[in-house]
């Protein structure tokens, strides 16, 4: 009620000092409106006098030519001020202090220093090296080289404002860093860096009116004139501003339609009314699960039937399924199968540090092909950092790392190994899905688009044909109606089946698995073992970091239990579990059986 | 009118070295000058083929302003003392419109040929231009109608409220009679800075001034347009000159326009002009060439 009284009162209090002006400087001498014109339709006195004084002057070309001007310059100067800025704000995050240094000395000078001793030094004193600009190009490079450093931070900001673990997940798919900031860190970004380009925008265009001190003839510089030729200010000023609040609303709609466009809460519009569809509750997400599972089973049948499949499977069909697994998914290795058996992973004396403290020690680890490897252990027993070392997300500090016999990102210089500059790419070859505890979704795609982004970006799959892999790899963890889907729109049991079939997408050759469960309630956990367990019985490599016991007996084929950054014991799960021989292992599996127990009942 | 010196003191840090001072009359041959347009490239050769940018502010009436006829023309006395000029050495030139301020560094920086609008002669500026002086500066104090403090001398404004513009020397006038009105045991001046001299009119128009000082002409010019709002309190002819400024070292265009302006301040043409604008020929000055 407040509220909207103000908003009825603001326009009225401003009407009325518009008409006491008018009558105070009604008998002022000088050029009248219909003079100015040339003649025109005779303006009466009072209230249309002012009136259509003060809308003449809004349509002025005079006024509006300057306006243009005005528009040129900031559009200008703001698609070269963005683009500058991003280098800035990319060479502020460098890992390079050099590099940093040089965008912040940048920033901190440019945004320390008034625009207007800027545009002058540009226009009056380059002249004296020989660099003659003329006026509106001084005006475009100016307010470009100053916006740079400001859209930098803005930049920044937003790119900072990005969870870290989405930079992890792309690294994990093997997306380069640059790939990575153009397809998922930006567009998420996008939302807090828009609120203040649009500020930015705004007040450079209203900004523009300081060149007149190099000569750039704008829409306040020309309204002065005119002010300093008849003293009307109020009707030229009020025009001016109307002109102002036309250009600066426009800006403020299109910042409200990009806002639109890049809020990745609002589903995406794959096709105009599907959108709709959606929100009102129609379309395919709306129809019963089984009639959409049955839809979504016979594509997924063709590309990955094992999953498909719901009931338990005889050993016969595990074998042939695990055949026909290695042929849609593990096409890249087709010579494995007579090779099961044979050591995949080799890690050897492995060490790492965090800032002095020691993560793991000397750590010897062998996983064989087909192998599934349960690693448990209390928090902070280095089991995390383990498989970041393997798939080259963080670097060993000592000791030997090979994935297939082969280093991943790597190279041997004497005893140390040596990560090489194209590391993207090897995690790419490498072929090493990972699965993480908080899901790491990208945020702004849907559960297919999460899918089908590394096999196109980074695979250079056919796009058509990732995304129908995409869509049977969804049904094929139970989620072929949520296709669709943003990631907030899922639990979190879907969301973590989502980002398995993510890590399928890529064709892995082993699979690790960083505590999926953990983050999900207990009612969730059970959807996403079913999905685990089903992949561990297509032989695939697997190597699973995870508190579930019963799910480590259970799937394991080897359990290994870790404290303190070395490897403690490990065997079979009867051996391990049932039977540790080691103090430290007993304890732990009774710290863990009484929470179960206390979780149970 | 003097404006801001913040954006000259910045183009003397930028700028060329300093020369020396001096006062030259202008230049008289055995003749006195003669308009001999079509003998451009031989009497000025540094000017043949040259299109000359004149600096200007378009805002500044009645020296340099939007025709109201034609927004696009550019009228005034000095605009209309250009165009004179050029018809008689010959050769084009252009207008460049900018804010006041920004008019002497783009001179010094060779952005603009001529900085020709209301431009007073300091010795300060006199290091990096050089001048043709033409007109005598005279100070008007504008006030309300009728004059309601009765203000009819510098001494008459202790505890008013007075406005010019920041950093001109009618500023600097108001503080100096500050500190005599302090001197002399009455109350100070409340000193109030505009940036242009609209803004500044509406401080008076709006009882937040009593008194504007500013260029003579401009202050006449108000009175006479608003009859019914201000009225002139008083004058000062002072002994600023008023000149051209252009880059030190351009002789050739130094000296066609200082023939130029010789020309047509004996022929009346500079006296036309002034009345037709109401300036005062009575501040009209020997055409002198100033270094």
């Amino acid at each position: 009620m407040k509220g909207r009284l103000a908003l009825f009162i603001g326009p009225l209090c401003l009407v009325l000092f518009l008409l006491g002006c008018d009558n105070r400087s009604g008998g002022q001498g000088g050029a009248t409106l219909s003079q100015l014109a040339g003649g025109g339709s005779p303006v009466g006195e009072g209230q249309a006098g002012w009136l259509g004084e003060l809308l003449s002057y809004v349509v002025l070309p005079f006024l509006l030519e300057g306006a243009l001007l005005a528009v040129q310059i900031s559009a200008l100067a703001m698609v070269g001020g963005v683009f500058l800025g991003l280098g800035l704000a990319l060479m502020r995050l460098s890992s390079h202090a050099p590099i940093r240094a040089a965008a912040w000395i940048y920033i901190w000078f440019v945004r320390g220093t008034p625009q207007l001793l800027q545009l002058v030094f540009l226009y009056d004193a380059l002249p004296g090296i020989g660099i003659k600009l003329d006026t509106f190009t001084t005006a475009v490079i100016g307010f470009a080289l100053n916006e740079a450093a400001f859209s930098a931070e803005i930049i920044r900001g937003g790119i900072l404002s990005v969870n870290r673990n989405q930079t992890v997940a792309a690294a994990s798919l093997g997306m380069g860093s640059l790939l990575a900031l153009r397809r998922i860190i930006l567009p998420q970004a996008m939302r807090a860096i828009l609120p203040g380009m649009a500020n930015d925008t705004i007040g450079m265009i209203k900004g523009t009116s300081i060149a007149s001190v190099i000569f750039v003839n704008e829409l306040t510089f020309r309204s002065q004139q005119i002010v300093g030729q008849n003293f009307k200010f109020f009707t030229v000023f009020a025009a001016a501003g109307i002109i102002y609040l036309i250009l600066t609303s426009a800006i403020s709609l299109a910042q409200t339609a990009l806002e639109r466009r890049f809020n990745h809460e609002l589903e995406p519009s794959a096709g105009g009314a599907s959108s709709w569809k959606r929100f009102l509750g129609w379309g395919s997400s709306w129809l019963p699960g089984r009639v959409a599972a049955k839809a979504a089973l016979p594509a997924a049948v063709g590309a990955s039937p094992v999953l498909a499949a719901s009931r338990p499977e005889t050993a016969a069909e595990r074998s042939a399924h695990g055949l026909l697994w290695r042929k849609h998914l593990l096409a890249a290795n087709a010579q494995e199968a007579d090779e099961e058996g044979r050591p995949f992973v080799v890690c050897y004396n492995v060490c790492k540090s965090y800032g002095g403290r020691e993560v793991l020690r000397n750590l010897d680890l062998t996983v064989k092909r087909g192998e599934v490897v349960t690693i448990i252990g209390p928090s902070g027993s280095g089991k995390s950092t383990l498989l970041r070392l393997i798939n080259h997300l963080e670097h060993v500090d000592w000791g030997d790392i090979k994935v297939d016999g082969q280093y991943v990102g790597y190279e041997k210089d004497g005893a140390t190994m040596r990560p090489i500059r194209d590391l993207a790419k090897a995690r790419a070859d490498a072929r090493i899905g990972m699965v993480f505890q908080h899901f790491n979704l990208f945020n702004h795609l849907t559960a297919v688009q999460n899918i089908s982004e590394a096999p196109v970006q980074v695979y250079r799959e056919d796009p058509k044909k990732a995304h129908k892999l995409a869509l049977s790899l969804l049904a094929s963890v139970g989620l072929g109606r949520h296709a669709d889907h943003l990631p907030h729109r899922l639990s979190g049991g879907q969301q973590q089946r989502v980002a398995i079939a993510r890590a399928l997408a890529i064709s892995p050759r082993l699979m690790l698995f960083d505590e999926p469960t953990s983050a999900l309630d207990a009612e969730l956990v059970g959807e996403v073992l079913a999905v685990i367990r089903r992949l561990a019985e297509t032989g695939m490599t697997m190597i699973v970091v995870t508190h579930e016991i019963r799910f480590a007996r259970e799937v394991a084929d080897r359990v290994v239990f870790m404290d303190e950054g070395s490897i403690v014991e490990q065997g079979t799960p009867a051996e391990v579990l049932d039977n540790p021989k080691e103090e430290r292992t007993q304890r732990f599996l009774r710290m863990v059986e009484r929470e179960e127990t206390v979780a149970d009942a | 009118m003097v404006r801001s010196k913040l954006l000259f003191a910045v183009a003397v840090v930028l700028g060329s070295s300093a020369m020396i001072l001096g006062t030259v009359p202008a230049a008289r041959a055995a003749d006195p000058p003669k308009c001999e347009p079509d003998k451009l490239a031989a009497k000025y050769p540094g000017l043949a083929g040259k299109k000359i940018i004149i600096g200007q502010d378009g805002e500044s009436p009645p020296y340099s302003f939007r025709d109201p006829k034609d927004f696009n023309t550019i009228i005034g006395a000095d605009a209309d003392m250009v165009r004179a000029a050029f018809k008689c050495i010959g050769g084009q030139f252009e207008f460049k419109l900018g804010g006041w301020s920004g008019l002497l560094p783009a001179v010094i920086a060779g952005q603009a040929d001529v900085m020709w609008d209301n431009l007073y002669f300091t010795t300060e500026r006199a290091k990096q231009v050089d001048y043709v002086v033409y007109m005598i500066a005279g100070t008007g104090a504008l006030v309300k109608k009728g004059n309601p403090k009765k203000i009819t001398g510098m001494d008459s404004t202790c505890g008013l409220t007075a406005t010019a513009g920041l950093g001109t020397v009618e500023e600097a006038a108001f503080r100096d009679q500050s500190e005599k009105c302090k001197a002399a045991g009455k109350a100070v001046i409340n000193i109030m800075t505009y940036p242009d001299i609209p803004a500044g009119t509406r401080l008076i128009q709006n009882d937040r001034a009593d008194i504007l000082l500013s260029d003579l002409a401009m202050v006449d010019q108000l009175s006479a347009n608003n009859p019914t709002v201000f009225e002139r309190g008083f004058k000062v002819i002072s002994d600023f000159k008023i000149g051209v400024a252009m880059k030190k070292g351009n002789e050739d265009l130094l000296k066609a326009i200082a023939d130029a302006l010789t020309v047509l301040q004996a022929d009346g043409t500079q006296k036309k002009i002034y009345e037709q604008y109401k300036l005062d020929p009575a501040l009209i000055l020997p055409i002198a060439i100033q270094r």
